[in-house]
């Protein structure tokens, strides 16, 4: 608890920092958003082609999900460093299970896709629930554990396909994932779409929601006041797991092999971006995945807008590295302001 | 970070003094742990296979530490603060590029003489110290916690890096700089065994000896307190930060000597290995806790063991899984080890 | 119940509410019980008496299900309980307010409430319901809260309120209040007192945690002394004195508690004027602390005392005013430079401001005065000078064993404010800021630390003492500003000292506020 306490009533220019700070918190995001579309749009003619927009919109909903599971668990005081790791491994894993199975059953190919979807989660499952068990059970810092985990889960994707993509999956799986649209979106988008809502009603009207800020806000207590502490973090970290998991198979199906590169250390760093510039706060206790989706979406935009302005890739990420180091900076300083109202 | 302690105990000041003779038995016993670990690692090592005692494969192995141990001791510094520095391994990466290409400047590998090796550290110690400063003032000024500050000045020097090398290994090392750094010796001993003995030595007087020193282990310990006795934490904290950067760009030049050309690459998983070898080695993810010899005996067992799966050709991907372990394995000791305090 | 014998307690032919008996808890290397007895009968005050680390909070966390205790019985409503959890422990109807707010400060007061039972199908929550008892809950305890604050915009309070009402929602037989009065008003605290008698009446057993005799002269029925971990006594409130019961907490008859000291009073070495923090907490005061007297500071938890020595200390951001020392006026505050011109500054939290706690005590002395050339050259620590200079100096505050290689984690709370004395006579100071000198150390050790101020005020030095306990800044101050709201509310000199006035301004002040 903040030993400055502050005083409200006595402070009259309290309500125009509020204004300040909401414009801050919400105002920004959205601003940003449209000078990066605006200013592309005039400068590229590609930018608002509907091929373009559509293929902004796959991979926000891609980083979205993974950026939802890495709120949940910086949400709750934790950190996951591994996200990017899992969806190389169940690229991996999914794409394997299904060419096993195809040769091995040659059988019907939903039952195929089906095990081989299972497998992919569940190996997002098994790394969230062994990063969960670390850091409840044991009492380890969550970053560490999950930087260890990290190394071991690239490493397990390596050594299964020696860095060589996994083909033999069936053609309808990759055809239905991946390719297919309904009403002129790809499914990705649907499903990036559905999750965001899912989390952000599970956020705010259900029991796993509320006891994720209240474990992050303040862990003693929420202890005291009967909060199962384990079980909650656990959650959060398998949510994690099998969401990055969920974007690994999407993105195996859209690209139609297995591939231990896929996800890496850029997936990673930009779920923790978008986290942390849509408001989620490191100290745990506060944000709302539906601003994470948006941070999502703009910086997908932005990097696709930096590609179509020919800005050397290698560049890139010293914009993302900028950008997460100020939003953070920001977010300190505004609660620095609001301590002092 | 969600440092857990669900097992709170009663209010501090009712803590007695433990038993002092138990606890001084377990504390030698804590000492020794590693040391038996690594001739344990050595001996296992050597039943497997006779060239790992050979006296050759023991000069490696002595030179391949010194390396390692230039990073953990650099790790270790920013630790001791309750910090961390992942930009570390792209540090490396843009000092070696950087002393390449200063070199390159000077007339490139035919320059000879002291003032191309003059240029090359210049060049390097310049990028790493403003990598330092940068790392230092977010954390100190900006009140960023400093994973976040260190992944976002990770991807920034590894855009810096890959940018001014073109992507591209940069050659024209000149020969007295390789034989400063790497072939050179001193009454026999290779240069880099005697450079990262020299810097050993002189960290150790400066951690134990100086003010400075005893003031990063109290601010580690307890950053309040040293702020209401007046020491200057922020500035300090700077210091520390630059001079966890100077340490790796020590080390960025040493294995540019060796591997003759500025690899943009370098770093690669460096940022893990370094904190895996000073955890290991028993500095503290809680601050205030490690050492010199910590860090040098955990960078000595991590080079044995992936010294000891290279030569028993284990794979490279596998050697993944168990740096990813081994990091675990550590936080878990530590975690473990305070908890008997 | 051997230990109650002599307290006459009435013989009731009902068991009581809650019945331990043999309780120990045992931490890694502390046994923080040792066989405890206690009973609270349905519509009783009981209140819990003892030094600071007696094991008063380790059994009330013991009562609402923290932690497990190592042995013994536990009995609640003639039932026995067994392993209990903080939420098996609200359902059964125990319920605790504890000093350290169980509130998360991101979440709404409302959210807070029903923290952990939370009325739900399903997992998912039912807001409405909530919202709707919440109201209820507050309109029936009369609080000024609003359910839909967030709870770190509060002041400390209405937290306190939100915990209270936290504690009292549900069905509650038995309620627990640590030290509940620390930071209400007295209008606040009387209207707490009126809820207490109405619980009360209702069959609802207390147990009270509290210092102030006060309190346990309006509200106990019986009071149980603990210390070290053991139970000492229980006794009936109406029968027992003040005396007595100290005698009891502290193991030792205390004559004087408060040394006679001389104030010489010269000239001005804290000029304060209308200061403001940057974080409003002091708004525009004036203050003056003279050489040769001890100057205290009262007023609640709060009010902004702490924060204004903090901010002359330099610790605390200035936005307005200007502060000058010895009739210096001072640029820029900042701990080493205050230091260096001679003021110290001892902060109320020992363990989270005061010291590092795995370092040795040498280590923890010298801390603040490394910057003099007695310690170091050119950045290197002379190591023997230290040792020489920090052993006579633990010596003479006689630390017990005087082993300074010791890690300061390993020391009793008044061993601790020892190592933060020493770090005073390690530099050559003469303007001391105490901010509450005697939380968390036993009576033996405040006398020594009283001792230690007299000392310096003899010795011509400026004190300043902040403290919420009036009694010690009452007997300690030669002149005594109250503070309310971040404001002075009074200066009282001489005669004007005592406590029906220090009270009275804080009312003043109140009113004064509600006509502005």
């Amino acid at each position: 608890m903040s030993s400055t306490v502050a005083l409200p009533a006595h402070n009259t220019s309290s309500a125009s920092r509020d204004i300040l700070h909401s414009l801050l918190r919400v105002g920004l995001l959205p601003l940003l958003l449209l000078i990066v579309v605006v200013g592309t749009s005039l400068m590229s003619p590609y930018f608002l082609g509907w091929l373009n927009v559509l293929n902004i919109l796959r991979m926000a909903s891609f980083l979205a999900i993974i950026a939802c599971g890495q709120a949940l668990v910086i949400i709750a005081g934790g950190f996951d460093l591994s996200v990017g790791a899992v969806v190389a491994l169940s690229s991996v894993v999914t794409a394997k299970v299904m060419a096993a199975l195809s040769t091995a059953l040659g059988g019907p190919e939903l039952l195929v896709a089906v095990l081989g979807v299972l497998a992919g989660l569940g190996s997002g499952f098994a790394i969230g629930l062994f990063n969960g068990l670390c850091v409840s059970r044991l009492k380890v810092s969550g970053f560490v554990v999950t930087l260890g985990t990290m190394s071991a889960t690239a490493g397990i994707g390596l050594l299964l396909t020696n860095g060589i993509p996994v083909y033999g999956m069936p053609n309808s799986f990759v055809k239905a994932i991946g390719r297919s649209q309904v009403l002129g979106f790809p499914i990705a988008i649907y499903i990036g779409l559905a999750i965001v809502m899912v989390i952000a009603f599970v956020q705010r009207r259900t029991l796993f929601g509320r006891y994720v800020y209240a474990i992050g806000g303040n862990q003693e207590a929420a202890v005291v006041s009967g909060v199962s502490i384990r079980r909650h973090l656990v959650g959060t970290y398998v949510l994690s797991g099998v969401l990055a998991a969920l974007v690994g198979i999407l993105l195996t199906a859209l690209v139609g092999s297995g591939q231990a590169t896929l996800g890496g250390d850029t997936m990673m760093l930009q779920s923790i971006a978008a986290a942390v510039i849509g408001g989620v706060s490191l100290r745990g206790g506060i944000g709302r995945v539906e601003v994470v989706a948006v941070a999502a979406l703009f910086l997908t935009i932005l990097s696709n807008a930096l590609n179509l302005l020919h800005v050397d890739s290698r560049l890139q990420p010293i914009f993302l590295g900028l950008i997460m180091v100020v939003a953070v900076a920001l977010d300190e300083f505004s609660r620095r302001r609001m301590s002092s109202v | 970070m969600s440092d857990v302690n669900l097992a709170a105990p009663a209010d501090p000041s009712t803590v007695k003094a433990p038993d002092e003779k138990r606890s001084l038995g377990t504390e030698w016993l804590r000492q020794l742990a590693l040391p038996i670990a690594v001739l344990l690692l050595l001996g296992g090592f050597g039943l497997a296979d006779q060239r790992i005692l050979s006296t050759y494969n023991l000069l490696n192995i002595a030179q391949q530490t010194s390396y390692l141990a230039l990073f953990a001791m650099a790790q270790m510094v920013v630790i001791l603060t309750r910090g961390f520095d992942l930009s570390l391994g792209p540090t490396v990466s843009m000092v070696s590029v950087g002393a390449a290409l200063s070199m390159a400047a000077m007339g490139g590998a035919d320059a000879n003489g002291l003032l191309v090796v003059v240029a090359a550290i210049l060049g390097g110690f310049a990028l790493a110290g403003l990598c330092g400063l940068f790392n230092g003032i977010v954390v100190a000024f900006l009140g960023v916690s400093p994973l976040v500050a260190t992944l976002g000045s990770m991807n920034i020097t590894l855009g810096v890096a890959t940018t001014i090398s073109g992507g591209r290994p940069v050659q024209g090392i000149a020969s007295s700089f390789a034989s400063f750094f790497y072939t050179g010796t001193v009454f026999g001993l290779p240069a880099p065994i005697v450079i990262a003995l020299v810097v050993g030595l002189v960290l150790y007087v400066v951690l134990s000896r100086t003010v400075f020193g005893r003031s990063l282990y109290i601010i580690g310990t307890n950053p309040q307190a040293a702020a209401v006795a007046g020491i200057p934490v922020k500035r300090l904290l700077v210091y520390a930060y630059m001079l966890c950067s100077g340490l790796a760009a020590l080390g960025a030049l040493m294995m540019t000597a060796r591997t003759g050309s500025g690899q943009p690459n370098l770093g690669g998983t460096l940022s893990l290995q370094s904190i895996a070898a000073a955890v290991v080695g028993g500095t503290s993810l809680a601050g205030g806790r490690g050492g010199v010899g910590s860090a040098v005996l955990g960078a000595l067992f991590i080079t044995i063991l992936s010294n000891g799966m290279n030569l028993t050709r284990i794979d490279g991907y596998v050697q993944m899984i168990v740096l990813g372990a081994i990091v675990i394995l550590g936080v878990v000791i530590d975690r473990l080890r305070l908890e008997t305090r | 119940m051997t230990t109650a014998e002599g307290s006459g307690a009435p013989k009731d032919t009902a068991e009581p509410l809650l019945v331990l008996s043999n309780i120990t808890k045992r931490f890694p290397g502390v046994l923080a019980l040792d066989g405890v007895d206690l009973d609270v009968r349905a519509g009783e005050l009981h209140v819990l008496f003892g030094e600071n680390g007696a094991g008063k909070s380790t059994l009330i966390n013991v009562i609402s299900g923290t932690f497990p205790p190592s042995s013994g019985s536990f009995r609640f409503a003639g039932r026995d309980v067994g392993e209990l959890s903080p939420s098996e422990a609200r359902t059964i109807g125990i319920s605790p307010v504890f000093q350290e707010f169980s509130l998360v400060p991101s979440l709404t007061v409302e959210e807070n409430l029903f923290l952990g039972r939370e009325s739900a199908t399903g997992g998912f929550l039912d807001t409405r319901a909530m919202r709707h008892r919440a109201r209820e809950l507050i309109d029936e305890l009369g609080f000024d809260l609003d359910p839909k604050a967030r709870v770190d915009r509060l002041s400390r309070a209405h937290q306190q309120m939100a915990e209270i009402a936290k504690a009292l929602l549900g069905k509650v037989k038995l309620l627990i209040l640590d030290e509940p009065t620390a930071s209400l008003t007295e209008r606040e605290t009387g209207r707490l007192f009126e809820l207490i008698a109405k619980l009360k009446s209702q069959g609802v057993g207390i147990i009270y945690v509290s210092h102030r005799m006060r309190e346990i002269r309006a509200l106990a029925d019986r009071v149980t002394v603990l210390r070290d971990g053991r139970h000492i006594k229980t006794l009936k409130a109406a029968t027992v004195t003040d005396g007595e019961l100290v005698e009891l907490m502290t193991g030792r008859r205390i004559d004087v508690l408060f040394p006679t000291i001389t104030h010489t009073p010269g000239t001005p070495a804290i000029e304060v004027e209308n200061l403001t923090t940057a974080d409003g907490q002091v708004a525009g005061v004036d203050f003056v602390a003279r050489a040769g007297e001890i100057t205290g500071i009262a007023g609640l938890v709060g009010c902004g005392k702490s924060e204004l020595v903090r901010a002359i200390y330099g610790i605390e951001p200035v936005a307005e005013g200007t502060v000058r020392l010895r009739g210096e006026t001072i640029e820029k505050l900042d701990p080493r430079s205050s230091l260096r011109r001679g003021v110290a500054y001892f902060p109320a939290s020992r363990g989270a401001e005061g010291l590092a706690l795995t370092r040795p005590i040498r280590e923890n002395v010298s801390m603040a005065a490394l910057d003099l050339p007695r310690y170091q050259r050119g950045g290197v620590i002379r190591q023997f000078a230290e040792r020489a200079l920090v052993k006579p100096i633990m010596e003479t505050l006689k630390l017990r064993p005087p082993n300074i290689e010791r890690a300061v984690g390993n020391l009793s709370g008044g061993n601790r404010q020892k190592v933060m004395l020493g770090r005073a006579m390690a530099r050559d100071l003469d303007i001391f800021l105490f901010d509450e000198p005697s939380v968390g150390i036993d009576v033996g050790a405040k006398v020594e630390v009283y001792e230690f101020i007299k000392r310096l005020v003899e010795q011509g030095a400026a004190v300043v003492v902040v403290s919420s306990e009036l009694p010690e800044v009452l007997a300690l101050s030669n002149r005594l500003y109250v503070m309310h709201h971040g404001k002075i509310a009074a200066l009282l000199e001489g005669d004007q000292r005592t406590e029906q006035n220090v009270l009275s301004s804080f009312f003043e002040e109140e009113k004064r506020e509600k006509a502005a």
